[in-house]
């Protein structure tokens, strides 16, 4: 497909969006009832309608670590349509928090709303009227602020008794820890109140915490102390307008990727605006944590990305960190709307996983895995160092979203070991949990839920890095099933 | 946002408004939930046209939050449709002071409580009657 074709077909698809009315989406959810056409994964994205109160899940698998200790928080989207309007897009459902607490061998879940003023709205209206990443909305919307808009759906930090839902493009949410009960927006600086804290944290070696917040062309660079207040906040100005979703941190640089996914037009929602011009390349800037106006400029082909993998620099100066990549955004634009609709065909391929080096010369060189591979996390003790792991979710096809397997890829082999559940399971990020007093890379767990379509529960799984072909250690489920969430962070 | 931010200057040219022939409606603007802090700006529109655009208040007050004044009463207005913009002016440097990438940092309301669709609330969802004792109670968020 010739971009200029591409750029055609994204625009057609946000003009469809434009003049999507509530009406035309009830009609569609009539017609999606008389067909009874769900998907057999639809349960990923059904609506939750209430918060879930901690039940105990049931050992089904295996048996717990008896050191495993500690909390596993999810965040993601969990109601999407409503009487009178729905959400259109996998972003853009209100934000649930979920909390499976490990203990002496036992697991509970737990999971409440985030209580934002979207949600107050659209609760009253009883239809999704705020538009959102790929979701239009509709005039009824009531928007003061972008944290009117914040859906809280997409992933969590913890911060003292708090946790805090992060969306994208506004403040982090505050809830509790202990009941997840929703406190506050919260402002870093009165003076800094609302500006965009996104979903990737990365946190550094000596327990300071990097973020990023993009507006169009600047960034704002956050850096907070351990104890999660802020230590400084810096607007840079960035070479293009381009949509970033993650970043990532060496000990020493903050790393922007600036996908040649571009804003070229204020429309609403966000994909409306994006036009794909994979002729312009991708960009890496890397800024010196130092001293954020020292910067460099890393020219590579173009990609589609939603994710990077922490980076490492090595003693000559060359970065390294990986991405899950693929060839261009239809998965962002049309794909999340397929996982909304419960049926349908995601455009593309899934992404492979890929390391980017950038040389000291001031090249930069992609080499891609033949890994099929989304949601890469890694050992947090090696955050900003030098690693070999990527654990991730695996086995999507062409044709059928949603991961079914875990894997750890590891980049000095170049081998990988992966456990397939089957269709029957959609896998969920699962995080990279070190063993008590241990230090090898492999001495760690991966903590994760999946969503067990042919039973319709939840369960949670614990994977021993060092043999997670073998499936897992342990394993719980739930009495009800949640969608799929997005990120989760282990608070042990 | 820009037009939130413009109500420091609408109100200093404004300024030497005086009150309206005696009649009916007289409107009292509370802000019960404001922070003992700095001073509250506050501007009453009796048109779309003004409170749209480049058009004056009709009324305009500046209450000193710091001392505890939370409420203001506008006597002896024209019975009408009105609508209020305020925002706090927590620092008190008469400025509706804005983030890094231009959003409002100090909390601001409208009439009705209503709320905007990504910009200040419209005429429509902030205009109320005045006649009589009328009493609009705002937060500011």
């Amino acid at each position: 497909m010739t971009p200029s074709r591409r750029s055609f077909l994204m625009g057609a698809a946000a003009l469809s969006a434009a003049v999507a009315t509530p009406e035309m989406t009830r009609a569609a959810a009539a017609l999606d009832a008389v067909a009874a056409t769900k998907a057999d994964w639809a349960l990923a994205t059904q609506d939750v309608e209430g918060d879930i109160a901690r039940q105990t899940m049931r050992l089904v698998h295996g048996r717990a670590p008896a050191e495993l200790q500690g909390a596993l928080y999810r965040n993601g989207p969990a109601k999407f349509r409503r009487p009178g309007g729905s959400a259109t897009h996998w972003f853009d459902g209100d934000g649930m928090m979920r909390a499976f607490r490990i203990q002496d061998g036992q697991a509970t879940l737990e999971a409440r709303f985030a209580d934002t003023p979207k949600r107050r709205t659209e609760t009253e209206l009883a239809a999704v009227v705020t538009p959102g990443f790929g979701t239009k909305g509709d005039g009824r919307a009531r928007i003061g602020s972008n944290d009117d808009a914040n859906a809280a759906n997409t992933a969590v930090m913890v911060a003292g008794d708090q946790v805090w839902a992060l969306w994208e493009a506004g403040s982090p949410l505050a809830l509790s820890a202990s009941d997840l009960s929703t406190r506050n927006f919260v402002t870093l600086r009165d003076d800094l109140k609302g500006m965009p804290f996104q979903a990737h944290p990365r946190y550094a070696p000596d327990g300071s915490i990097w973020n990023v917040g993009s507006a169009g062309g600047q960034a704002v660079i956050w850096h907070l102390r351990p104890d999660r207040s802020l230590s400084d906040a810096q607007v840079v100005p960035l070479p293009r307008a381009s949509y970033m979703h993650d970043f990532t941190a060496t000990d020493r640089h903050v790393i922007l990727v600036l996908q040649p996914w571009v804003f070229t037009t204020h429309a609403m929602p966000v994909t409306a605006g994006l036009t794909w011009r994979p002729e312009m390349g991708t960009q890496v800037l890397v800024l010196d944590k130092d001293d954020l106006s020292k910067r460099r400029l890393y020219e590579l082909p173009g990609f589609f990305h939603f994710h990077l993998g922490d980076a490492w620099a090595e003693r000559d100066g060359t970065i390294r960190f990986d991405v899950a990549a693929s060839g261009d955004p239809r998965f962002a634009v049309d794909g999340a709307r397929v996982l909304v609709d419960g049926h349908g065909v995601v455009p593309g391929d899934p992404a492979k996983l890929a390391l980017i080096t950038l040389h000291p010369d001031g090249r930069a060189d992609m080499a891609y895995s033949d890994v099929v591979g989304e949601f890469p996390k890694a050992d947090p003790r090696r955050a900003g160092l030098k690693r070999s792991l990527t654990a991730h979710t695996s086995g999507e096809t062409r044709g059928r979203p949603l991961p079914t397997g875990l894997a750890v890829h590891d980049w000095d082999s170049g081998r990988s070991h992966a456990f397939e559940f089957g269709v029957h399971q959609v896998v969920e990020e699962a995080v990279f949990v070190p063993k008590p007093g241990a230090t090898a890379e492999r001495d760690a767990w991966l903590v994760g839920p999946s969503v067990n379509l042919k039973d319709g529960r939840t369960e949670l799984h614990i994977f021993d890095v060092a043999r997670i072909e073998d499936g897992p250690v342990a394993t719980w489920q739930a009495d009800v099933a949640m969608p799929a969430g997005f990120h989760g962070v282990w608070a042990g | 946002m820009k037009t939130v931010a413009a109500i420091a200057p609408v109100l200093a040219l404004a300024a030497a408004l005086t009150a309206a022939p005696a009649f009916a409606a007289d409107l009292t603007v509370a802000f019960p939930s404001a922070a003992p802090q700095g001073q509250i700006m506050v501007a009453v529109f009796n048109s779309e046209a003004n409170y749209g655009g480049e058009g004056q208040p009709a009324q305009v007050a500046i209450l000193d939050a710091a001392a505890g004044q939370t409420s203001v009463t506008f006597d002896g207005l024209p019975d009408g449709d009105y609508a209020v913009r305020a925002f706090h002016d927590l620092n008190g440097d008469g400025k509706m002071n804005t983030n890094p990438f231009g959003m409002p940092v100090e909390p601001f309301a409208f009439s009705n409580n209503a709320v905007g669709n990504m910009g200040p609330a419209s005429w429509e969802r902030a205009k109320f009657a005045a006649a009589g004792a009328t009493t609009q109670s705002i937060d500011l968020k």
